[in-house]
């Protein structure tokens, strides 16, 4: 096992290495974000010459990106360029929490739906309950998620009001009142929950859809094995045979998916952070590479594809771990 | 009891699926499968609306209502969705936009289709360092964030619809790549392709006229159910600002336009956004009928 | 005939599917005695109805899309149709229990054997987790299983498809049942492993006295432990006597052709086929008019073809479904 994990870690270097250079060969066709300042008057040609050479930009980009992989693995991430006197370490920082709490709980909430209904659709197959549960489904993965955040935007922070007919029932974006961040913890956790209601129920929506699908898969090729018909046979009730026999195995399979899934929390969800005018990973990664800040977009696409490589080993560690029959040597 | 056994007989005699070959068979259990009937029903409706609309309600999408009082029109029989920001009619901006959002749909998906059968074909065929290339290759391009770069390969490539096609189907042909390098691994183990080596056919026919054949199916269910990924994925694009230009109207852009008017003018949201909607669930629905009719226990 | 006690006692079981291609009556009208402590055998080719037979008895059939529409099962005298699913539950694996085919397959994968012996154990019997420990290696120690310590706390795919079939045997015996069901349990099996396993039914019958259902399509199989063997035909009982009697006078046509298309080898070698019954096993949507049996039956006239034949008692204890049996 111990060998099977090294060997693992080897192969990712070359994996995130092509990562890295794909990544910064489509940044590098952004345009330089410097030419543009020659227009300027007020700036000298000089001062616009030293940035463009600060930045790399002189260098043809297989060159610039050897200047910056150089000062990455001297864990020198670069400054950013979206906002001018940070290091784009710390902009990362400062998104990234926003986007794990968004994310996290919407994992969370998508799981603790889509698992049992899928169970439930996957043991009374053909039922009116498999066949609701079908529909939503699909209602979910087809669904747009600018769409359905701004219906949602529409009916809950337009249509419908609080009881005052003044505020709108729940904010239609951002992430904290404003003059409440000194507030105490329950204060602050209340408002903080208002914001993320509608986040999280489109992201939720979207996601639940997949998620029950292939729970109701898999919990359906595992009850027609043959050891489900055996557990019957020994006089287990249904419950126990559903529960325990067959869920164990069911699992098996999603378990390797939440793993597999879990990058995303990192990642966060462009469109919707967007929408509702959340400060995560995800709205920032576009804004930093549509303004050619490559330092901080560098940073997140890093991060999560990173995360993406290790989880896909976390997966296949899980899954030796809860199936006897998988060994890895 | 004897006459239910006759029934039964009856019946066999009919629907049987013996009777059927591949194709048919096919068939046969896509139309007893309801919501495949759903989908193609919502499917067919959509083309009509597209295609057939524009010779009903002739309108020219890009014309403007001079003055204020031709901006933001509610529905009304000169103009069945209202007017637009613009004074453009709405009803004809859906026409055209139906037409550009299918279209990139369609071809998108069906180039990262043939992109990704090349490329699992030349892997699962060739195996050894060509595979490893080519999978290590499809690895890292699965493990990047996929909507970041391809705004950003969108933010810069232009804006017209043959790019968005471009980075739609960079980002989109992994997924096909490993099915078919799956299929391919085992279908190249069995004892007629032997035969056609052994006979001397080349690498090309073999991969072209004995493998590739036998993954179609697999293909058709993965393209289908990509055209409505496709399409999402170009409303995405849009909606962000990097997609088709104006004045060529597409449902994303549509939607994306119509985004600052939400407080005044909430049905220029709820028309291309319903459309996308209705198309994408009807490729869903289809897809997974299809899915079910071909194999249904094969993993998309 | 047989003076010991009735255990189960099958009148006229009907049990269809109801499949989108159209309703196959699997079994159609099956009749079957078994006494306590008896060896029973029920044979016929697949698709006969032999295993869906025994499914009913522990109601275990598939809904949907299958059915059991008529009859009556009785055990001890009563109905097993009549009970509810919590009064077969406690039944099932305790006064009854079955073994499948495929041992590679009927046990769960994710739990030791010893867990999954103790959980059938535990399910009947009110005995705490130890207790049930000591009853499952004791079991497996019962079924020959070498080291039961040790392979108490395997998992079913470190086993061998013999050994695994031990496992399930030993699930089965381990609350006493009263009838043990063995669905096809040596077919999957090498012919060697077929012999040791089939040897160590036959003991632990002798052992423990429980009576056994086996189903087979294999008449050898049930010519050296079945007492009483029962001649299945879609859907149908064709024919039901001793053992002895099946093997030295069948009286049904389609009896006599399965004993035909045994090879014997006490017979000088010729070259011809062997007898082979003509025709197929006709599809469960298309049952031929009449006698099921008829279009493959040498003797079959205009009447076979009309009418379906009752079942009747030619000899004392020897019953044919048939208008022309053939004479002993």
């Amino acid at each position: 096992m111990r060998d099977y994990i090294v060997r693992r870690v080897l192969g990712m270097i070359p994996l995130i290495l092509i990562v890295m250079i794909v990544s910064f060969g489509i940044f590098s066709l952004v345009p330089n974000p410097f030419a543009a300042l020659i227009e300027n008057p007020r700036i000298k040609k000089s001062d616009i010459q030293r940035l463009i050479k600060a930045w790399g930009f002189d260098l043809p980009w297989y060159l610039r990106f050897f200047k910056w992989f150089g000062g990455v693995i001297r864990g020198d991430w670069g400054p950013s360029l979206l906002y001018p006197g940070s290091l784009a370490r710390d902009i990362i920082a400062r998104a990234l929490p926003v986007t794990v709490r968004l994310m996290g709980i919407e994992l969370l909430v998508s799981l603790a739906v889509a698992l049992p209904i899928g169970i439930i659709s996957a043991v009374k197959q053909y039922s009116v309950t498999d066949y609701v549960v079908t529909v939503f489904s699909f209602l979910g993965m087809s669904m747009p998620s600018f769409w359905l955040g701004l219906m949602m935007m529409m009916l809950f922070s337009v249509v419908l009001k609080r009881p005052d007919g003044m505020t709108p029932l729940l904010p239609a974006g951002g992430i904290i009142t404003p003059g409440l961040e000194d507030a105490s913890f329950w204060v602050k956790f209340g408002d903080r929950a208002q914001y993320l209601v509608l986040p999280v129920f489109v992201l939720s929506f979207i996601s639940i859809g997949g998620w029950a699908r292939y729970m109701r898969s898999s919990m359906l090729e595992v009850v027609r094995q043959d050891y489900i018909r055996t557990a019957r046979a020994k006089g287990a009730p249904e419950r126990l045979v559903i529960n325990k026999h067959a869920l164990r195995n069911a699992m098996i399979p999603i378990v390797t998916l939440i793993a597999l899934s879990v990058p995303g929390i990192v990642g966060g969800a462009a469109i919707t952070e967007t929408i509702f005018n959340i400060p995560g990973m995800g709205s920032l990664i576009i804004q930093a590479e549509i303004k050619s800040d490559y330092p901080t977009a560098m940073i997140g696409l890093m991060l999560a594809s990173v995360l993406v490589i290790v989880f896909n080993l976390v997966a296949d560690i899980v899954y030796a771990w809860i199936d006897p029959r998988i060994k890895y040597s | 009891m004897a006459e239910k056994a006759i029934e039964a007989k009856k019946k066999g005699q009919k629907k049987s699926s013996e009777d059927y070959t591949y194709v048919g068979m096919v068939f046969h259990r896509l139309t007893r499968h309801k919501l495949a009937m759903v989908g193609a029903f919502m499917l067919i409706l959509i083309l009509l609306f597209v295609f057939v609309g524009p010779l009903v309600w002739r309108a020219d999408p890009n014309a403007q209502i001079e003055g204020i009082e031709g901006l933001f029109n509610v529905p009304s029989s000169a103009h069945p969705m209202g007017t637009d920001d613009y004074g453009r009619d709405v009803l004809a901006r859906m026409f055209f936009g139906g037409r550009i959002s299918l279209f990139i749909g369609f071809i998108s998906a069906i180039t990262s289709t043939i992109v990704g059968a090349v490329v699992g074909l030349a892997a699962g065929y060739y195996g050894g360092w060509a595979d490893n290339i080519l999978m290590r290759f499809t690895d890292a391009m699965l493990s990047i964030p996929t909507f970041p770069l391809l705004i950003a390969l969108a933010s810069v490539i232009g804006k017209g619809v043959g790019q968005i096609i471009l980075v739609i189907v960079v980002f989109g042909w992994m997924v096909d790549a490993r099915l078919v390098r799956g299929l391919t691994l085992s279908l190249k183990e069995q004892e007629y392709v032997e035969a056609a080596r052994a006979i001397g056919a080349s690498a090309n026919r073999i991969m072209w006229r004995h493998l590739f054949p036998n993954t179609l199916a697999v293909l058709i269910v993965s393209t289908t159910i990509g055209i409505g990924g496709a399409i999402i994925y170009e409303a995405s694009i849009s909606f962000l600002g990097f997609g088709v230009q104006a004045p060529f109207a597409s449902w994303g852009n549509m939607l994306q336009n119509a985004q600052q008017f939400i407080w005044n003018s909430p049905r220029l949201i709820i028309y291309p956004g319903l459309a996308i909607f209705m198309t994408v669930l009807g490729f869903n629905f289809f897809g997974d009928g299809l899915r079910d009719a071909i194999d249904p226990k094969l993993k998309l | 005939m047989d003076n010991r006690e009735v255990l189960v006692d099958i009148k006229n079981l009907r049990t269809f599917f109801y499949t989108e291609d159209g309703v196959v009556p699997a079994v159609d009208g099956v009749d079957l005695t078994i006494h306590r402590g008896e060896v029973v055998g029920l044979v016929g080719e697949s698709g006969c109805g032999k295993s869906v037979t025994a499914l009913s008895i522990i109601r275990l059939i598939p809904n949907p899309p299958g059915k059991i529409i008529g009859g009556e099962i009785f055990f001890h005298g009563e109905d097993l149709l009549k009970k509810n699913e919590e009064e077969t539950r406690l039944i099932r694996g305790d006064k009854i229990s079955m073994i499948f085919q495929e041992p590679m397959t009927s046990l769960n994968p994710v739990y030791t054997i010893g867990d999954q012996i103790s959980e059938a154990i535990t399910l009947h019997q009110k005995i705490d987790g130890a207790e049930a420990k000591k009853r499952t290696i004791e079991m497996l120690h019962l079924v020959g299983i070498p080291e039961p310590e040790r392979r108490f706390s395997q998992y079913p795919h470190e086993m061998s498809g013999g050994m695994r079939q031990r496992v399930m045997i030993a699930m089965a015996l381990s609350s006493n049942p009263e009838l043990l069901i063995s669905d096809e349990a040596t077919t999957a099996l090498d012919v060697t492993i077929q012999a040791q396993i089939l040897d160590l039914m036959r003991g632990l019958q002798k052992k423990l006295g429980m009576a056994i259902l086996i189903i087979t399509h294999n008449l050898a199989v049930v010519a050296e432990m079945a007492e009483t063997i029962n001649i299945a035909y879609a859907g149908k009982i064709v024919e039901s006597a001793t053992a002895k009697e099946i093997f030295k006078a069948p009286r049904h046509p389609y009896t006599y052709g399965l004993l035909q298309s045994i090879p014997k080898f006490t017979e000088k070698r010729t070259n011809e086929p062997l007898p082979a019954i003509e025709g197929m096993v006709p599809s469960p949507y298309h049952m031929p008019k009449g006698c099921r049996f008829n279009p493959r039956c040498p003797f079959a006239t205009e009447k076979c073809r009309e009418e379906e034949p009752e079942i009747i008692e030619l000899t004392p204890g020897h019953l044919v479904r048939c208008f022309h049996p053939i004479e002993s």
